[in-house]
């Protein structure tokens, strides 16, 4: 049976002392995101993202199917989120109905799937017949806190990334050809969500709701295993790079104040198009060093511009 | 093939391993306190998850779990713990073929399990190593650790797992055979070839794990000297 | 005050030393050169097959018009039953990337036929339930023997693709109102046209229920000979589109666009004709298991003195593993699956224990080609 994890009083209250502070466990300040570290395998669509001491590692796969009856110009799109104890003791295999699984699962199928962050008329091929069905799987592989976060720079890098081989329509047959026949295509992304998770403290433990000028509640951006457990209330942002709010997730925990969320949201937005503009710059260094050839084997004449 | 050793934080040991083109990450967590349904009152119980890369769980995973458990039992000291329970965790990053084989994840995951299991401290009683092996239907050639193109041309493929050791002179004691699984066409003399192509192979790839292992040794024991 | 105990020494009864001590039980039945079954080392049980009665198809069919069962099998093997049934639908093939009637792909068709060995053999989807009395989701061992039972029919080239094929009929509705049906292979020249206007492929599927009743040892060879032999049943039935449907177009709109959709055809079975399923006779084989064991010295029944110099082997091998106390004792185990010329479909070979030795692999190749005989000349 997966067991919480259980946090020392020592440990604890050392690591609230230390916020108050203005100091975190990793010499990160406050609103400091861990550098994110995204690579790409072998085979398109394949990204392992690692922060700090967490690691998530996602795959798009695709395949030919059959779209919902109502919605006949429209591919299917999936994401799944399994959980296995490779992550940490306190996940078990094959439950995602867990409290922290399900949220999770949700937030990303927010984030990505219902933002509309994926052309899914773009994956249409025969309407009302044949589309492609597109599937993102999550693998936690690593867990230090932030997995939302963690997860949807990986779905999106990876969306990013991967191509679905080209297909031909002739009249009612499809052909598939294969990724080593002809140039596979990329899906399109209509903008880049990014999630920003900020947890917030209350250090005088005492049940403080009044908030004067003394307040010394904390709020730190993209929490630790041991953060994220000792945190009072939590707040998600996912913005876009057109400083768009694509969605916000407060569930409960410690109120916050009315005003402050702009102020997340503006934290939020210097880290997400940072993030964005890495996620590009990977992919796109990816795509120049699969195509080193490209400029031998292209014969297309030079043009003045 | 390529091994990375104590890569995750979470758990007490993990390995990557890659091979040709199949990539897996392992973890192994325990001795700890098992489920009450998976107790042994005598032995070691063992919990074996396999993931592939895409996709769900499904009955092909269940088989490949099923293989690699009777790869590690025998292998396991497994009466050192008794009513406490290991959990080995692999998460298949490249399958490296398509899903109606399993060679060589089968193989790859063996390998890694073993790294992991040395990284967590598990007691064992002997190590082991897998390889895969096909047989190509035009001119009916042995080819150890095919590629998803080559694997595709075989007319039979094999998984093969060897149980080694090495006994007090330093020499490499070839223990027993673990696993053999063969699919497609062959007849007895391709049988016999596979057996002692794998052997051959499964001392090789020993020797390269026994090498990684003296290195991994050397790293983390440095604050002994 | 000191009272004398008498130890007395526990005698069971051989019944509840196997139920206890499955191991002992199994290492004092093997020094007596026997097995908790009775059976030599190296015999078998009886195998019994026939086709059950169960399909449609069968001679003695009693719901010939109900059933949906297009091929079966009833295999007893000692106690333990296995009974197979066969059921069947028609899929459109999603991926006619090579269409076979294609004449200007022919070349492409060669090339990736040369690539994928697999991509021309088909296999079954089984299902196999062991009958424990109680219900509940599959166990891990009812998974994985189908698992294995679809890859290895799969790998083996029994079944192929063009085997599965349908080849669609039309059923017309003549002026008059009766109603014929009408195949490719039985049309006259001038209405072949209709048939090839339709460039949609179908193809079968196959569904096996796998039941095993009172299970008694390893399934997976009993479960594979079982299938074979059910499949050799097979009858797949004649499948036809109605003339009418065969052009049907929908309009549709949704979201402010509009577009015609080809409707999907109604695939419909024929109830009374029927083909044989067309299997790779040459590639049929039949499964078998064998253990091997160490003998325990320490088990050993007491001899007599002049005995104890006989040489004896320190590792037995017991053919077709049966009860409980073989099961759990013995830990390297062989499953062959083979035809009577020894070509091979598939072996599994586990050394949980005892070693094996070339020579003991041999041994059960040579005892299995013999059992694939006698298997063979009774389906």
């Amino acid at each position: 049976m997966a067991k919480d994890i259980e946090i020392s009083n020592a440990e604890s209250k050392f690591i609230l002392e230390a916020l108050k502070l203005k100091q975190r466990l990793d010499g990160r300040s406050y609103d400091q995101f861990r550098d994110v570290k995204i690579e790409i395998g072998e085979a398109y669509g394949d990204v392992t993202v690692t922060m700090g001491n967490t690691k998530v590692h996602c795959r798009i796969s695709c395949e030919i199917a059959q779209p919902y009856e109502d919605r006949p110009f429209e591919g299917l799109f999936h994401i799944s989120t399994e959980t296995t104890p490779m992550a940490g003791a306190q996940f078990e295999n094959g439950n995602n109905t867990g409290e922290e699984e399900v949220l999770i699962s949700r937030m990303i199928e927010k984030a990505v799937r219902r933002s509309g962050a994926l052309d899914v008329e773009g994956l249409c091929i025969i309407a009302g017949s044949k589309c492609w069905s597109l599937r993102a799987d999550v693998h936690f592989l690593d867990c230090d806190g932030g997995l939302i976060d963690a997860s949807c720079i990986a779905v999106m890098a990876g969306l990013l990334h991967f191509k679905k081989p080209d297909v031909t329509v002739l009249g009612e047959r499809v052909t598939v050809h294969p990724i080593d026949e002809r140039e596979p295509v990329s899906l399109g992304v209509l903008h880049v969500p990014i999630c920003v998770t900020f947890s917030f403290f209350n250090p005088d433990d005492t049940e403080e709701n009044i908030k004067g000028e003394d307040n010394a509640e904390i709020s730190i951006i993209d929490a630790s295993l041991k953060e994220e457990l000792l945190r009072d209330g939590v707040l998600t942002v996912t913005l876009n790079k057109n400083r768009e709010v694509v969605q916000i997730s407060k569930a409960g925990g410690l109120p916050m104040e009315a005003l402050s969320l702009i102020d997340c949201c503006h934290k939020a937005y210097g880290i997400v198009e940072k993030i964005t503009d890495q996620i590009h710059r990977v992919v796109k260094q990816d795509t120049i060093a699969r195509n080193q050839y490209a400029h031998i084997l292209s014969s297309e004449n030079a043009r003045e511009t | 093939m390529e091994t990375t050793t104590h890569v995750l934080g979470h758990v007490d040991g993990s390995s990557v391993v890659s091979n040709s083109g199949t990539k897996v990450i392992c973890s192994v967590s325990g001795p700890m306190e098992p489920k009450s349904r998976q107790e042994l009152p005598t032995q070691l119980a063992l919990e074996i998850i396999v993931k592939p890369a895409e996709g769900v769980q499904s009955t092909r995973e269940k088989l490949m779990e099923d293989q690699i458990r009777s790869v590690l039992t025998p292998v396991l000291a497994r009466y050192l713990h008794p009513r406490q329970f290991v959990q080995i965790c692999l998460q298949v990053l490249e399958a490296g073929e398509s899903r109606d084989y399993t060679v060589k994840e089968v193989s790859v995951c063996v390998n890694a399990a073993v790294l992991a299991l040395v990284d967590a401290g598990v007691p064992l009683l002997s190590m082991c190593s897998g390889t895969c092996i096909g047989i190509t239907t035009e001119g009916k050639q042995l080819v150890v650790n095919p590629t998803e193109s080559q694997l595709a041309k075989c007319e039979s493929v094999h998984v093969y797992c060897l149980e080694l050791g090495t006994n007090e002179n330093g020499d490499i004691d070839v223990r027993n055979l673990l696993l053999l699984d063969s699919l497609g066409s062959f007849d007895e003399s391709q049988l016999f070839k596979v057996l002692e192509t794998g052997e051959k192979e499964c001392i090789r790839l020993y020797t390269e794990l026994r090498s990684v292992i003296k290195d991994k040794v050397a790293k983390d024991f440095v604050w002994r000297q | 005050m000191t009272e004398s105990i008498d130890i007395h020494p526990i005698v069971f009864p051989p019944e509840v030393l196997a139920r206890i001590s499955p191991d002992i039980s199994l290492q004092r039945h093997l020094s007596l050169e026997t097995r908790p079954c009775s059976r030599g080392f190296e015999e078998f049980r009886d195998v019994a097959i026939n086709d059950g009665n169960i399909s449609r198809y069968s001679t003695n069919c009693q719901n010939a018009t109900t059933n949906n069962i297009i091929g079966s099998s009833l295999l007893r093997s000692g106690k333990t039953f296995v009974i197979t049934s066969i059921t069947g639908g028609i899929i459109e093939e999603t991926l006619p990337a090579n269409n076979t009637e294609d004449v200007g792909e022919e070349e492409l068709m060669k090339l990736s036929e040369d690539t994928d060995r697999l991509c021309e053999n088909s296999t079954i989807y089984p299902v196999v339930e062991v009958q424990r009395g109680r219900v509940g989701g599959p166990t891990d061992e009812e998974m994985i023997t189908s698992e294995k039972l679809y890859k290895t029919l799969l790998h083996s080239g029994i079944l192929k693709k063009t085997a599965l094929a349908v080849s669609c009929g039309i059923r017309r509705t003549e002026e008059d109102g009766s109603v014929t049906t009408i195949y490719s292979d039985e049309l006259l020249d001038e209405e072949k046209k209709i048939n090839e206007a339709n460039n949609r492929k179908w193809s079968y599927v196959l569904y096996a229920k796998i039941q095993v009743f009172s299970r008694n040892g390893p399934i997976y060879d009993l479960c594979w000979n079982s299938l074979i032999s059910a499949l050799k049943t097979v009858q797949l039935p004649r499948a036809f589109l109605d003339e009418r449907a065969a052009d049907l177009k929908i309009a549709i709109r949704t979201r402010g666009r509009s577009m015609t959709i080809r409707e999907t055809y109604d695939i419909l079975c024929d109830p009374h004709k029927s083909l044989p399923l067309k299997l790779n006779e040459g590639e049929l084989c039949y499964g078998s298991n064998y253990g091997i064991i160490d003998i325990e010295p320490l088990a050993q029944l007491a001899k007599n003195d002049d005995e104890m110099d006989v040489d004896k082997p320190t590792s037995v091998l017991l053919a077709d593993i049966e009860t409980e106390a073989e099961e759990s004792s013995i830990l390297s185990t062989l499953s062959l699956t083979t035809n009577k010329n020894g070509q091979f479909k598939a072996a599994t070979i586990i050394g949980g224990d005892s070693k094996i030795t070339p020579e003991m692999i041999k041994r059960c190749i040579f005892l299995s080609k013999q059992r694939s005989k006698d298997i063979e000349s009774k389906v």
